[in-house]
């Protein structure tokens, strides 16, 4: 017998044992780990590794607050992250695949489980008995804030010291109020910290007259986390000929993170009429739409490789796009060109070509020699990047070649007990990525604070009697966000621009949801192989196979397809092509198709 | 036997039937196969306006006959969008679920209108004249005499501006940065072209910006444009012609290069060496202005598709373009564009 036999003999039985009458069962199988990992692509492509179908099914079942805790339980701030996440989810979702259409609406379903649940509705949280350790916190951002609320559930006595005079970091000075209102930021940063979280603002940790050295903070507390971010502008490199290195020495010229934190500090910010904004992030399209309303006429954002290639969501660069600002691509600013009185007239660009892939999956650009050609603008914002800063620290900590502080995969750093999570630790990504960090280094200091793990991961699965969906859901076209009027955008930097899903936009994206949590699976000691499934099947998903790959790690790996029926050994629904149709669970004579639900939980130890 | 070679093409334009023919007659043997969107066989788009003197029925626009595709051995697929095109397989995916394999794939997708992002909300209250379907429903919903409100003005549609005034109706041009698109006009030029136009019977009105289209009050015409400064404008049809933007959707997660359009060499290959662009879709590389740039006009667009498909089948030919890219004021006082020329 070959050994691919010895394999599909193998997986015959179903991963882990289910009890004998239905009902909910736990399984820490590899291979039901590795199903939920590979199955479920929004969820593991989600930093936070947020149960999506989950919340998705609670908003079709209009149990908004339902949908709002399972969010919440990976990612504490759902109805920030439902307006300005990056959504890498969306990317993998299986309805965007080639020959499914579109994308599902992941995150604005996810502001919709925020703003549609009820007005006080009651917040879940389960809490540890007190454990007596106290961790202090450095940075109010969102890895520190997410860290803060899963340490004080888990049981400590955190405290956080910020520097500003309000806590949220990046969230409150980076990001404009008509993206994030900060009535919604206040009481979901209030909701997170609400625990027993001592905030102390106005706190700088440091080495000058009035800080706060690090080493003292260490000496207080059993734990320190450092979430200090990436809250430094990166320096654009400009040719020489204008006598300054610093951009921002010429008037009219400033780093747009600076811009950004300067105006919402409180500081006034005024911009020019023709003003160029350098980068291809989200900050560079937020100095773009700030510019506009500061009354701007000619905004530009000029970037170094094409829109394809930024990492925005091409919804953000729509609005951008609409509300009068324009993108160019393929250039990269070579110099500032100033009047004698030292008045900016304009930059100088160099034309790029597109080059390789960089590490970090970004693309290259390659500026052409003799390509140069000028811009005339008044104002220039410069976004192209931020950095980590650690000229706080009294503490020597080792640094990795970026100059970041380096942890292990527990925030540990080469200190004990000094921990460090966020963009900190990672360099600048997002603010769910930031999220996710945050919340794993909370979970490796309780580790460390305890002397064992108190929680682990494992799959819930629980039988469901019929599908949930009808074939029908899969011709429903994506339901855009609704948005304020162009007319209303410009009147105030308040005025948020995307106004949320009402209850029936909510219920109609949920359906275009294919509930990948849901497995479909033939008993094939009931099959009777008349191949009915395979004949109603919308993709190719139901496959006859020798058997199934055991991968070193214990998981599922290939199908081992056949088309010799003397070589099946079964009938297997492939739920990576599978949209969760239902329509062979309906078909099926023998009703040997079983559908469950697959879901990650915490479980204490 | 081996195979034959299959030569997808996408796109049935003036670039797509260039290329086709092209390739027929270089290598005789090949299996070529183009597919369009589009319902009808091959027409020429500068035709469109012939829908205004009286041309409507498709067959007469037709640029050849049925049997051309079969006579030549190429087959057409109509109806057929793609979605996808996977440069490491060499696979087409259709919209329809089908999957298709290429050796050679000729990318002649060409553009479509651009409309500026802050109209979109009113693109239903707009109508359109990219393909003959569209012409018709336009030529169908503008009433004889009736008058048209152009929205910037580009080539395309002072074309068929010129036709419309020449069979009885007013065309009020709302003129913009994106008038005579796409001409680059020097600002010292810019109010001869349009008092030329004024000149052709066009409406001018220069300065304006349009903030918003809705539905014209009972017993007036059916359209209303208004602007940033409150005033508005009445007229029976609102068309857009702010330039063409590429159709290059599909082939975002083809692996080749794109900016706004697919970036390729002189000789119109792409980063994937299976993979060429030819006529709206397509940036070249111009080592005289050190930019990827585009060509348009049918002139252009069909000696890209011819030159395309030589290189496909062995040449090395650089794409050069038509020389003369000015527009002019004729001795007639009207203005003149090779853009217009087939």
């Amino acid at each position: 017998m070959s050994e691919r036999r010895n394999r599909e003999r193998e997986t015959a039985a179903p991963a882990a044992a289910a009890p004998e009458a239905g009902g909910v069962w736990y399984s820490d199988d590899p291979r039901d780990i590795g199903w939920v990992k590979e199955n479920i692509p929004c969820q593991s492509a989600c930093p936070a590794g947020t149960n999506i179908p989950g919340y998705i099914q609670a908003i079709m079942e209009k149990k908004y607050g339902q949908a709002y805790e399972i969010n919440r339980e990976a990612n504490v701030l759902p109805g920030i992250l439902g307006r300005i996440c990056s959504r890498p989810c969306e990317e993998f979702c299986r309805h965007a695949q080639p020959g499914n259409g579109e994308t599902v609406n992941i995150c604005h379903l996810k502001r919709a489980s925020s703003d549609l649940k009820h007005v006080g509705h009651r917040i879940t949280e389960s809490l540890y008995g007190p454990s007596g350790k106290r961790v202090a916190i450095v940075g109010a951002g969102p890895a520190g804030v997410a860290a803060a609320h899963d340490l004080s559930l888990l049981g400590h006595d955190v405290a956080i010291f910020e520097r500003e005079s309000d806590p949220g970091g990046m969230l409150r000075y980076g990001i404009p109020a008509f993206r994030l209102p900060r009535d919604i930021l206040q009481v979901e940063l209030h909701n997170a910290l609400r625990l027993g979280v001592e905030l102390r603002t106005g706190i700088e940790i440091g080495k000058g007259k009035g800080q706060l050295p690090l080493a003292k903070l260490r000496k207080d507390f059993d734990a320190v986390l450092l979430s200090t971010g990436s809250m430094a502008s990166v320096n654009l490199p400009l040719k020489g000929g204008i006598g300054k290195d610093d951009p921002d020495s010429i008037d009219s010229v400033e780093y747009g993170l600076y811009f950004l934190m300067g105006l919402h500090r409180g500081e006034k910010k005024t911009v020019g009429k023709r003003v160029a904004v350098v980068g291809a992030g989200f900050t560079a399209l937020d100095c773009a739409r700030v510019a506009k309303r500061l009354g701007g006429t000619e905004v530009t954002i000029h970037i170094r490789t094409a829109e394809e290639y930024i990492p925005v969501t091409k919804d953000e660069i729509f609005e951008c796009k609409r509300e009068g600002i324009r993108i160019k691509g393929l250039r990269s600013p070579s110099q500032l060109v100033v009047d004698d009185d030292g008045r900016l007239r304009g930059i100088e660009f160099a034309q790029n070509r597109l080059g390789g892939w960089r590490d970090n999956g970004r693309r290259q650009a390659i500026p052409i020699e003799g390509s140069e050609f000028f811009e005339p603008c008044d104002t220039l914002l410069i976004a192209i990047g931020q950095r980590t800063v650690n000229d706080y620290l009294d503490v020597k900590l080792e640094l990795d070649r970026w100059g970041s502080v380096k942890a292990d995969e527990n925030g540990q750093t080469s200190r004990k007990g000094i921990f460090a999570a966020g963009d900190y630790v990672t360099g600048p990504t997002t603010i769910i990525e930031a999220i996710g960090n945050g919340r794993r280094v909370a979970a490796g200091i309780d580790t460390w604070l305890m002397g064992r793990q108190r929680r682990r991961q494992v799959v819930r699965i629980e039988p469901v009697a019929e599908p949930l969906r009808e074939r029908g859901f899969d011709f429903i076209e994506r339901q855009h966000m609704p948005t304020a009027p162009l007319s209303e955008r410009n009147k105030a930097l308040t005025n948020e621009v995307e106004t949320g899903y009402d209850e029936a936009l909510a219920a109609t994206e949920s359906k275009r949801c294919y509930l990948c949590n849901l497995k479909y699976q033939i008993d094939i000691d009931n099959c009777i192989y008349c191949r009915a499934c395979i004949e109603v099947a919308p993709k190719n998903c139901i496959k006859l196979v020798e058997g199934v790959e055991i991968r070193n790690d214990g998981t599922y790996g290939e199908l081992l397809e056949t088309k010799q029926w003397d070589e099946v050994g079964a009938i297997w629904i492939d739920n990576n092509e599978c949209i969760r149709c239902g329509a062979c669970f309906m078909v099926c004579p023998t009703r040997c198709i079983s559908i469950t639900r697959n879901e990650f939980v915490t479980q204490d130890i | 036997m081996a195979e034959a070679t299959h030569n997808v093409i996408i796109g049935n334009g003036s670039a797509g039937n260039g290329a086709a023919i092209t390739l027929r007659e270089r290598d005789p043997d090949s299996r070529i196969t183009i597919i369009t969107m589009s319902s009808l066989p091959f027409y020429n788009r500068y035709d469109l306006p012939r829908v205004f003197r009286g041309c409507h029925d498709w067959r007469e626009i037709l640029v050849h006959p049925p049997e051309y595709y079969d006579d030549n051995r190429i087959t057409l697929r109509r109806n057929s969008r793609v979605i996808d095109v996977d440069g490491r397989s060499r696979t087409i995916t259709f919209a329809h679920n089908e999957v298709m394999h290429y050796d050679q794939l000729l990318v002649c997708a060409g553009g479509r209108g651009y409309l500026p992002e802050e109209l979109s909300d009113y693109y239903h209250l707009m109508h359109g004249f990219h393909s003959f379907e569209s012409a018709m429903i336009t030529h169908d919903a503008l009433p004889q005499g009736g008058t048209l409100l152009m929205l910037g003005g580009d080539m395309i549609g002072l074309d068929l501006a010129r036709t419309l005034i020449d069979v009885g109706y007013r065309v009020v041009l709302l003129a913009n940065e994106y008038t005579f698109w796409p001409h680059r006009i020097e600002p010292e030029e810019r109010d001869g072209f349009l008092a030329a136009l004024e000149r052709m019977g066009l409406e001018v009105v220069d300065g304006m910006h349009p903030v918003a289209i809705e539905e014209g009050a009972a017993g007036k015409p059916a359209r209303r444009v208004l602007f940033d400064d409150g005033s508005d404008v009445d007229g029976d049809v609102v068309m857009p012609f702010y330039g063409l933007m590429p159709t290059a959707e599909f082939m975002l997660g083809s692996g080749v290069d794109i900016e706004r359009g697919l970036l390729v060499n002189p000789q119109l290959q792409s980063t994937d060496p299976r993979i060429w662009a030819a006529g709206d879709v397509c940036q070249i590389w111009s080592e005289a202005d050190k930019e990827y740039r585009f060509y348009y006009g049918w002139t252009n667009v069909r000696q890209m598709g011819e030159v395309a498909a030589r290189n496909v089948t062995g040449a090395s030919e650089d794409f050069k373009g038509v020389g003369d890219e000015r527009l002019h004021v004729g001795k007639d006082g009207y203005i003149q564009s090779p853009f217009w020329e087939y």
